[in-house]
């Protein structure tokens, strides 16, 4: 064919021409173009190769559902591979490339697999690739991952933004054709919020593309006239370059804004792409009605396209699809485009009608020939001619183009999103949309109704009916008259018969209508099996020409209706949305917020090195000058605090201020130790369990008053211990009255541990902090000598001599920096979460490392602590199951590397000395370890089957990842002063 | 409101810098702000909403059934503390949060449409008027949000969090040309 711009018309712009490249090839083309247009204009017919047996290819629509014209457009790492040309706004600059062909598009080495294609059928891969065994991963799935696919992405950081945003109306539309376009006004003048989303960058939809006149003027005026009052209301919000790409629970819908993919040089302060989550009280799809290819022989010769295609392409871009041009056509659709080119002057080959008569009208001494068809098509990289059948007759016709009609299916895609499926209508022969109640309804074209009058007075009578539902007073708008319409009609052919050459089904990926017939005959004629099977609508074009034709064609094969047959399941996304705008602003150091403790400065300062622990960015270690490895900073850190003294920032532990008469009797209800008549200023260890036994979270129980306690969670669990304690409270025990509140963000919190803690603090706390006046456990709200309002707790996480003290966030800074300085004379350091964790590890303290949801409080040792003489706590009835208490169960136990220089690591298993490594042989695993510097060897916390009847006996500490086998010995898990004589100096 | 004590910001490394003349959406951090949760007791709830909500000073924000943010420009924490004790006479416990929570008012022409790209929540004045407050997520960061004017928004986000939250808002803000500054 001979693509063409025509001297007049269209919605383009001829004075602001925009120059691009195609292959490397200058080309022209005027704003307003898309891509494929202005590539038409340009006669470059050939745009693709297929996927399989690299055919080459042409346009065949002007939308979203186009299967053949993916190029990739872009460079660098601004490069969108399968980019639809039919939807790709033309822009001075642009660059685009063609796809799955090498060396160049017109000559394709790839094509060699057409010769082979009476080998590659369907299912070729699942038979030939399935011995031996041994080839799966290696050789078969690398081939084939080379194999498949389109374009090719980049590799390189996305540069461009992208962001969400919700919005909110009374109705959304979906398109902003005839339909969609009345709707909004409708709804808009009644005074509802109204939101239309459109994915093309003009709106107007078949408005723009019709040579029908309403009111007297072409139906692009109206379009623009309404698209200006929409925009003038103030509740309306227009989005063009839009496309909803999913129907949500609760009437969400997710659509997709192309923010700048139109432009040559982005702006640096926008997005690329805004993903958008439209909660609509009421939405109407006015998505319209999908044109249907025709499955014959030679159907995808470059050249034939749709006669809707055909049309839009005249009326809106003024540009003809070929100087000769015939049409086949199972409905008035191929005379309605034979009229618009005729008059602007391109000659009709000939109108081929696959039905036996029509009241349908050609234009004046245009040929057409009844009950017809075409067996196949001439030409190899644009069509040269059509192989026209009727009774047996052959007859070669002459053309440049095909346009071809099978009738319309509406687009339904959305309301069958959340597992409706599509009814089929005898009387539309086709799939109509469900029933999915008053949320979301089908309007216009979308609706299966074909004319432009009755797709208006459609828009106009189901938005005045959401309006009146929800309240609003509906303006009756007068629906505006279209002028000499005709009627439209079509029969369903899904095949025709006699194809002298394959007659291509989905074009996308290369299945004809012999695939299809494969399927049924080896068992797979299930309509979701022959998807799987044949790969029909499996490209990225989801089927959106192709599946109707395959279910009709299914059906036809096997003598029922295509009701029988259904159709596959329809499911988001509408059309392919691009990774970069799913993820939104997440990405990088913004995929989820940093949280920073009160002293995260003061750790700066003090040259901490930060460890991200959940959102909490922690101090892990402060290194000094000279000290090359972490090690190094934590073993002088440990020993400091063992020896002099130390400051760490716990802030970031979860801090619950309870209050109430009966936050005694709902803490010793949460707990499994009793808290009951913890006396006031006073600080108890507490274990919650959940409710089936196995320990939940621990901390510390601290009571400032009769009726008001503190409670402090692990930094990973004060979460799930606020909503645990909000679900005891609501749920379980309403008729307590407490009350609670997070206060972990109030306060900066420090731990001051070791031997001179006291001397140091004493400096700073206004009031007596000997072991006498504030013995260990102590619980207080103090005031500091600063004036400085503060709580002072007796407790220790290190086994020292140890206080938490903890002051208003905003203070925390200065009274650490205050610390700092009153310590230096003591040797004062500062340590961070590792050294925390290695002085626990040495005083056979617990974390979430032992904790991990599989321990008992008798497996961690903690069994004393369940107080069964309580009437009831959380966990208590299933701890006394036989499971639970048997006596094989894993204990904790400690562990000593017998070799000094041999290291241990959490997550090692255990074995008896002399057994290999196995499942039956394992005795249990390692959950902590770190080296001791007071020891000078490696230590570990294990959970060892029985253990703590085998303190003494020698264990190998087998680790799979790092290839490793140690032996250690089983010991008391307390390593360090275990009468804790120095925690209570 | 003057603080006795060397009081850090949570923002102060991010807003050290010389602030931008204010654009017409801006973004205002309460460098100090006093603020109490209020914990009404069985059965209070009204009451102590209506006593506090006679107070003009006292802003009530609310985050829970029977449960309040209290915000004070006039009041220091201590003094917020003590006179929602008198107010609530016994009938709520109240906590101090001065500390713990920042304050961030988003105001100008655009701020719906800034709000919208984080806030899952219809702030039409339709459905979220003037007064209205509500718990709500913006991205993943917990926010109080209040409609206090027209066209301002006040956030209220835990410390740890605000400077997550101002990277979120000023980037939420990019092309409306959002400036920030202390408010004071």
């Amino acid at each position: 064919m001979s693509g063409y711009r025509l001297s007049s018309g269209g919605l383009i712009d001829r004075s602001k021409t925009l120059s691009f490249t195609f292959d490397g090839s200058p080309l022209r083309g005027f704003a307003g173009d898309t891509l494929a247009s202005a590539l038409l204009a340009n006669d470059q017919l050939l745009v693709g190769r297929s996927f399989k047996y690299h055919r080459p290819r042409g346009i065949v629509s002007t939308g979203p559902s186009e299967p053949n014209a993916l190029v990739t457009i872009g460079s660098g790492a601004r490069t969108d591979a399968n980019t639809k040309a039919t939807v790709a706004e033309l822009y001075g600059g642009l660059t685009a490339r063609s796809q799955n062909r090498w060396p160049s598009l017109a000559f394709d080495i790839g094509a060699v697999n057409g010769v082979l294609s009476p080998f590659l059928g369907a299912g070729f891969y699942y038979k030939t690739f399935m011995w031996p065994k041994q080839f799966w991963e290696r050789i078969y799935e690398p081939f084939i991952r080379r194999a498949a696919g389109l374009g090719r992405a980049v590799l390189e950081r996305d540069p461009e933004a992208y962001e969400k945003s919700w919005a909110f109306c009374d109705l959304l539309v979906v398109g902003a054709g005839p339909s969609g376009l009345m709707a909004a006004l409708t709804a808009g003048r009644a005074g509802l919020r109204v939101i239309v989303a459109d994915e093309d960058f003009r709106l107007g939809g078949s408005l723009l593309s019709t040579s029908e006149t309403i009111d007297g003027a072409p139906a692009s005026v109206f379009a623009d006239r309404t698209v200006a009052e929409l925009q003038s209301l103030p509740n309306v919000t227009l989005l063009s370059r839009t496309t909803v790409f999913g129907w949500y629970d609760d009437n969400v819908f997710g659509a997709v804004e192309r923010v700048q993919k139109h432009v040559a040089e982005p702006s640096s302060k926008l997005v690329s792409e805004r993903v958008w989550r439209i909660v609509a009280k009421r939405a109407l799809l006015a998505t319209g009605a999908e044109e249907r290819p025709l499955v014959f022989g030679g159907n995808d010769r470059p050249g034939v396209m749709m006669a809707g295609a055909m049309t839009t392409f005249a009326e809106r871009y003024g540009v003809a699809a070929g100087k000769t041009v015939a049409l086949f056509t199972s409905g008035s659709a191929g005379y309605r485009t034979a009229r618009t080119l005729s008059a602007k002057g391109v000659a009709i080959a000939a109108i081929v009608d696959a039905r036996a008569e029509s009241g349908d009208q050609a234009p004046d001494g245009v040929r057409v020939i009844r009950s017809a068809s075409i067996v196949d098509t001439k030409g190899r990289q644009r069509l040269k001619g059509i192989v026209v059948e009727r009774s047996g007759f052959e007859e070669l016709i002459a053309c440049d183009a095909l346009g071809m009609s099978g009738g319309w299916s509406p687009v339904v895609h959305l309301a069958c999103q959340r597992g409706a499926k599509p009814v089929w209508s005898e009387a539309l022969k086709a799939f109509a949309a469900p029933d999915v109640g008053g949320g979301l309804r089908p309007v216009g074209a979308a609706n299966g109704i074909y004319t432009l009058a009755g797709c208006l007075s459609d828009g106009a009578e189901k938005a005045a009916t959401i309006a009146a539902d929800l309240g609003f007073n509906a303006v009756s708008a007068a629906v505006p008259v279209v002028d000499a319409e005709e009627a439209s009609s079509f029969t369903a052919l899904w095949y025709v018969p006699g194809a002298k050459s394959k007659a291509f089904v989905d074009f996308q990926n290369d299945v004809h209508a012999k695939d299809l017939g494969l399927a049924l005959r080896e068992g797979f004629g299930h309509v979701e099996h022959a998807k799987r099977y044949t790969t029909n609508g499996m490209a990225t074009d989801q089927g959106k020409l192709s599946n109707i034709n395959a279910v009709g064609i299914l059906a036809g094969m096997r003598g029922v209706s295509p009701a029988e047959v259904g159709t596959t399941t329809f499911r988001p996304f509408y059309t392919p949305v691009s990774l970069g705008a799913l993820a939104g602003t997440a990405r990088d150091e913004h995929a989820a917020p940093a949280r920073k403790s009160p002293l995260h400065g003061w750790a700066m300062k003090n040259g901490a090195t930060f460890v991200e622990a959940g959102l909490w960015h922690r101090s892990a270690w402060f290194p000094r000058a000279g000290e090359k490895t972490w090690r190094e900073s934590v073993d002088r850190e440990v020993l400091n605090v063992r020896a002099n003294v130390g400051l760490c920032d716990v802030s970031t532990l979860g801090k619950i201020e309870v209050f109430g008469p009966d936050a005694a009797e709902f803490l010793n209800r949460l707990y499994c130790n009793p808290v009951l008549k913890l006396p006031v200023g006073k600080a108890r260890y507490g274990l919650m369990l959940r409710e089936d036994g196995f320990v939940f979270d621990d901390g510390t129980v601290s009571r400032f008053d009769e009726a008001h306690f503190f409670v402090t969670t692990t930094t990973a669990m004060a979460g799930p211990v606020m909503a645990h304690m909000e679900y005891c409270a609501q749920a379980l025990w309403p008729e307590l009255e407490v009350r609670f509140t997070s206060s972990t963000d109030q306060w900066a919190q420090m731990a001051i541990a070791g031997p001179k803690a006291r001397a140091v603090l004493q400096q700073i706390v206004d009031g007596d902090i000997s072991d006498g006046a504030f013995p260990f456990l102590s619980a207080r709200k103090i005031v500091l000598k600063s004036g400085v309002a503060a709580r002072l707790f007796r407790i220790s996480f290190s086994g020292e001599l140890a206080f938490e003290l903890a002051v208003p966030a905003g203070n925390g800074e200065a009274v650490a920096d205050q610390i700092m300085e009153a310590g230096r004379p003591h040797d004062i350091c500062a340590y961070g979460v590792e050294a925390l964790n290695v002085l626990r590890l040495e005083k056979g303290l617990l974390t979430h490392a032992e904790f991990d949801g599989r321990v008992t409080p008798d497996d961690a040792g903690l069994g004393r602590m369940l107080s069964m003489q309580k009437v009831d706590f959380i966990g208590k009835r299933l701890s006394t199951r036989y499971g639970l208490t048997a006596a094989d169960r894993m204990q904790l136990v400690g562990l000593k590397a017998v070799d000094a220089d041999k290291d241990m690591r959490a997550g090692a298993h255990l074995l008896k000395e002399g057994t290999k490594p196995s499942t039956l042989n394992d005795q249990g695993w390692v959950s902590s370890a770190g080296f001791s510097p007071v020891l000078g060897h490696a230590i570990a916390l294990a959970f060892l089957k029985s253990g703590r009847e085998r303190y003494g006996e020698k264990v190998i500490v087998f680790d799979k990842l790092r290839d490793q086998e140690i032996v250690a010995e089983v010991c008391d898990p307390v390593f360090v002063d275990p009468q804790n004589a120095k925690l209570k100096a | 409101m003057v603080r006795d004590y060397n009081n850090r910001h949570a923002l102060e490394q991010k807003l050290r810098s010389a602030p931008r003349p204010a654009a017409a959406d801006h973004l205002m951090v309460g460098h100090w702000r006093a603020m109490a949760t209020v914990l009404a007791r069985a059965g209070q709830a009204e009451a102590v909403r209506q006593s506090i909500a006679s107070v003009p000073e006292l802003s009530l924000r609310f985050s829970g059934p029977g449960e309040w943010l209290v915000v004070s420009e006039v009041e220091a924490p201590s003094g917020l503390v003590r006179r929602l004790e008198e107010l609530c006479d016994g009938g709520a416990y109240v906590v101090d949060q001065s500390d713990g929570r920042v304050v961030f008012r988003l105001t100008g022409p655009n701020v719906r449409s800034i709000l919208a790209k984080g806030i899952g929540l219809d702030v039409h004045p339709a459905t979220f008027s003037l007064g209205g407050s509500a718990n709500v997520l913006c991205g993943h960061i917990p926010v109080n949000l209040a409609r206090t004017d027209e066209d301002t928004f006040e956030l209220i986000v835990p410390r740890s969090y605000a400077e997550s939250l101002f990277d979120d808002l000023m980037r939420m803000g990019r092309a409306f040309d959002l400036t920030a500054a202390f408010s004071d």
